[in-house]
């Protein structure tokens, strides 16, 4: 199923996609607050594109750095081709610590990966402890926002899924009542303490330490009650030095909430005494963006999430209408990288608007990007055959004046003289089901044009 | 000065008064446009459905269309950005390289050419302004409220100096449209939403005439509000200006004939 | 050839053109009380100030009266906590009092090293936490916070404020995982 299908399905509940474009709308408006208050903001963002670029510029000598600093940390490094090989890596980590459960933070590399399904198939209880995350898990959903997970649902169908799995009240839809419910429930997880997961915001090359940010505390008080702490990065987490975290921490929460910084800024370096800490370092596609000129600047992505709460087709469409693990603008040039013919629609699931690159606060100039993906998909043969054949025909038209003309004058004639009912008809129209056409006027303004010259 | 006049195929065939207006605006503001009658199209469905190779032919006919002129003046901030931003994947002659160049949306050719910075003129009534990605976001027309909270542009500029014209403060200043040109057919759902929700806050905030610089995003617009047989009209701001500025007391551009090869 | 070696060959094959390092420059900014009290109160933290010669150990009784279990290292503590405590014993922390080594007025953050924690896991686990900080010791911006804090050692949290969510409806919920309350005690 495509874009277009899953987006007209959301937006036929018009009620909430009313609400789900109003309250990511709001978040951008916080976004915008946060930025207005920062008078170098468009300076940190060009230095926060300038870091990146550099250190994509010499990746591999900083992944060397960053792994030769770990392990004189203390902390085991493992490399990981693919999804796949991460996901062996990440059971035989768990086995070997004889741990048959796992509290995991968020991570979009694991969500990438689909570790979830694959440990529980192995055997192990794995559980989120992000709010957002914990409801999507306990539903059987997929995130639908890289930040906001649950964006997607009402404090109704939180309710209705707490009620459910944690036995809450039936009908209980407050908020603070839920959150204190899934603080409770997940409180138990925690002091388990066998393995803790986590994602990576940003890998620091000449320390060795991995930054996790989060506002709940959920990545801390998992990974500090745990005997193993297993950390998952794709490759393109690393930054040179510790002072670049100045630039990315003062971006990343404006950007994604408004807020001034994250609750927690974590700086996970070396396990603590008697404890295990692993770093899975992960390519899974991304060397191979590194390799297209045009869309590298996608590794750059801190995941702030910023382009989905402007993009207002994402707003409208909401995040599962993306069907891919990073929805939204960057959703849409990064999982043409993935699979092309699976993910042919995404590109296409914008109106080019820019806003997305305007947010962006690493500067990813994501729909030039989107742009230049459609031109692919169209070489590579994945439009869909009327699209393209159109395509053939438009420009044969537009390249001749003559034959321009003369199809202009039908399609106006055509419109003028033709009853609306069929003009209109909106299973041969999909313009009109929504809109009318414009009237058709009887002169056009070349027409108008030869007159004037006539005249004088 | 020579200035020709690009007339973007669907202005041409459904709205033929915004080119007159576009046309007649300019001759107020003492610029002669020629309408070079071989013209067809920038190209842009064809590029941004992903066939910018089948565009290509149709850019050659631009440009060989156009080489001629000082300048290329079109009301249309879109099919302007397509050329300057997307004619990059011809062989970049000198011909090609000067159309780009010389390529202007029509107020940013009367704000940055002609150097004219208000418009005398009557209009009495609410205007609420659409600003359209291509001319704010991608030509930079406008500010755009991802940088900074001010709401100031060329277009909003010279609407303000227009006598008994109020601007529609709208709850969204800069949000897109939805028509996205191909987008508005292959996600119809997702575009008429964007369209009805940008209609609404010119409903919510009084807007009594739809305008904007870009015909493209007004069409649908437009289409939207027949639909839903709203009181309020859609005129590009070429025909509002037209309609304003009767013949001018006093010349309003300070642009002097001439001087075009120092630009 | 291993992983290890096979992803670092294709991003050799695939390095892009050399782009500098670039410089991170100061931007200055005010390095105050009243801005690091701004927003800290804007994320949901309260700042209190000590009057001269206060005694902490009055401010933190006054703070949380009902509080039974109280783990620190500044004040007379009721539960003793050091790297070794069992998880059972810091879950039942009520109120945690530690140290911060850093402010910053931007954003109302608090470095906390891990020699400031007692355990690693007490600043989150215990339900509210309270962190006394020196008004000298406040910096501007992160890139000042950074460049005092110079290496983020084994493990350290700057923590910005009460443990908080809105993944339900947007809605703000203060105390999600970690604690439900912080003060800053400034002295």
């Amino acid at each position: 199923m495509s874009h277009p299908l899953r987006a007209a399905a959301f937006t036929s509940d018009a009620e909430r996609t009313t609400w789900h474009d109003e309250t990511l709308w709001f978040v951008r408006q916080k976004r915008d607050k946060a930025v207005y208050g920062i008078p170098e903001f468009q300076q940190l963002r060009q230095l926060a594109s300038d870091i990146k670029e550099h250190t994509l510029s010499r990746l591999d000598e900083y992944l060397e750095q960053f792994e030769q600093n770990a392990r004189a940390n203390g902390v085991q490094v493992h490399w990981a081709a693919d999804a796949e090989e991460h996901n062996r890596i990440v059971l035989d980590l768990i086995r070997k610590a004889g741990a048959t459960s796992l509290v995991k933070s968020k991570s979009m590399l694991t969500e990438e990966c689909h570790l979830n399904p694959y440990l529980v198939n192995n055997g192990i209880a794995v559980v989120d402890t992000d709010l957002g995350e914990r409801i999507v898990q306990l539903r059987e959903e997929a995130p639908s926002h890289l930040v906001l997970p649950a964006i997607h649902l009402k404090k109704e169908d939180v309710g209705e899924t707490f009620h459910q799995h944690l036995g809450t009240p039936k009908g209980e839809k407050d908020p603070q009542a839920l959150t204190e419910a899934a603080r409770l429930h997940l409180r138990e997880k925690f002091l388990i303490g066998e393995v803790a997961i986590t994602g990576v915001n940003f890998a620091v090359a000449e320390t060795g330490a991995v930054v996790v940010c989060t506002n709940e505390g959920n990545a801390d008080l998992g990974v500090n009650l745990a005997r193993v702490h297993i950390a998952c990065m794709g490759l393109e987490k690393l930054i040179p030095r510790t002072a670049d975290l100045g630039v990315f921490t003062r971006l990343l929460a404006r950007s994604a909430t408004g807020q001034p910084v994250t609750t927690y800024t974590s700086h996970f370096a070396r396990p603590a005494a008697g404890r295990e800490m692993h770093i899975v370092i992960v390519d899974n596609g991304r060397t191979r963006q590194l390799g297209r000129p045009d869309f590298r600047a996608s590794l750059k992505c801190i995941r702030c999430g910023a382009c989905m709460n402007t993009c207002p087709v994402y707003r409208r469409s909401g995040g599962h209408s993306y069907d891919f693990t990073v929805p939204g603008p960057i959703g849409a040039i990064l999982s043409p990288n993935i699979d092309m013919r699976q993910h042919s629609s995404l590109p296409f699931a914008s109106t080019l608007c820019g806003s997305c690159t305007d947010v962006c606060p690493v500067k990813i100039d994501i729909h030039a990007q989107l742009y230049k993906w459609r031109q692919i998909i169209a070489q590579e043969g994945e439009l869909p055959a009327a699209k393209k054949l159109g395509m053939k025909l438009l420009s044969s038209v537009l390249a001749r004046p003559g034959i321009y003309r003369l199809g202009g004058k039908i399609a106006r004639e055509g419109l003028r003289f033709l009853p609306h009912g069929l003009t209109h008809a909106q299973a041969l129209n999909p313009w009109a089901k929504a809109r009318e056409l414009p009237e058709a006027p009887k002169q056009s303004f070349r027409d108008w044009y030869a007159q004037q010259a006539v005249k004088q | 000065m020579k200035v020709g006049l690009f007339i973007p195929c669907y202005i041409d065939q459904f709205y033929p008064q915004v080119g007159i207006a576009t046309y007649q605006l300019l001759e107020k503001l003492g610029v002669k446009a020629d309408f070079p009658r071989q013209q067809t199209c920038c190209g842009q469905p064809m590029a941004n459905t992903g066939c910018e190779q089948d565009a290509k032919p149709v850019y050659r006919h631009f440009v060989d269309t156009f080489r001629g002129y000082d300048y290329v003046v079109a009301p249309s901030g879109s099919c302007v950005y397509h050329v300057r931003k997307h004619y990059d994947v011809v062989e970049q002659t000198a011909q090609v390289q000067h159309v780009r160049q010389a390529t202007y949306d029509l107020f940013d050719f009367i704000t940055s050419v002609l150097g004219v910075t208000e418009l005398p003129g009557r209009f009495p009534h609410q205007v609420g302004l659409h600003l359209s990605c291509h001319g704010q976001r991608g030509l930079h027309q406008a500010n755009e409220s991802e940088m900074t909270p001010v709401r100031e542009g060329q277009l909003s500029r010279l609407l303000r100096t227009v006598d008994g014209l109020t601007l529609t403060e709208l709850n969204r200043n800069d949000e897109c449209c939805g028509f996205g040109g191909t987008f508005c057919i292959t996600e119809e759902a997702v575009s008429a939403r964007m369209g009805q929700d940008r209609v609404q806050d010119h409903v919510l905030n009084g807007t009594e005439v739809l305008t904007g610089g870009d015909m493209s995003c007004l069409m649908h617009l437009e289409g939207i509000v027949r639909r839903r047989q709203l009181p309020m009209r859609v005129m590009h701001a070429a025909e509002i200006f037209n309609a304003a500025l009767q013949q001018p007391s006093k010349p309003v551009s300070t642009f002097v004939p001439g001087a075009v090869a120092a630009l | 050839m291993s992983s290890r070696e096979s992803i670092l060959a294709a991003v050799r094959r695939n390095r892009p053109e050399p782009a500098p390092l670039p410089p991170v420059a100061d931007f200055g900014g005010a390095a105050t009380v009243e801005q690091f009290t701004h927003w800290l109160h804007f994320i949901g933290g309260q700042v209190i100030r000590l009057a001269a010669g206060q005694p902490l150990t009055d401010a933190v009784r006054q703070l949380y009266p009902e509080a039974v279990r109280v783990a620190s290292d500044l004040i007379p503590a009721t539960v003793p906590v050091d790297q070794h405590t069992p998880t059972a014993v810091l879950e039942a922390v009520d109120v945690a009092v530690l140290r911060g080594e850093l402010g910053v007025a931007e954003n109302g953050a608090v470095w906390v090293p891990e020699a400031n924690m007692l355990h690693r896991a007490l600043p989150m686990i215990s339900q509210h936490l309270a962190l006394v900080l020196d008004h000298r010791s406040i910096v501007a911006t992160m890139h000042q916070a950074y460049a005092a804090v110079q290496h983020t050692g084994n493990y350290g949290v700057f923590i910005a404020g009460p443990s908080k969510t809105a993944d339900i409806e947007q809605s703000l919920v203060i105390g999600a995982h970690g604690a439900r309350s912080l003060v800053v005690l400034l002295r």
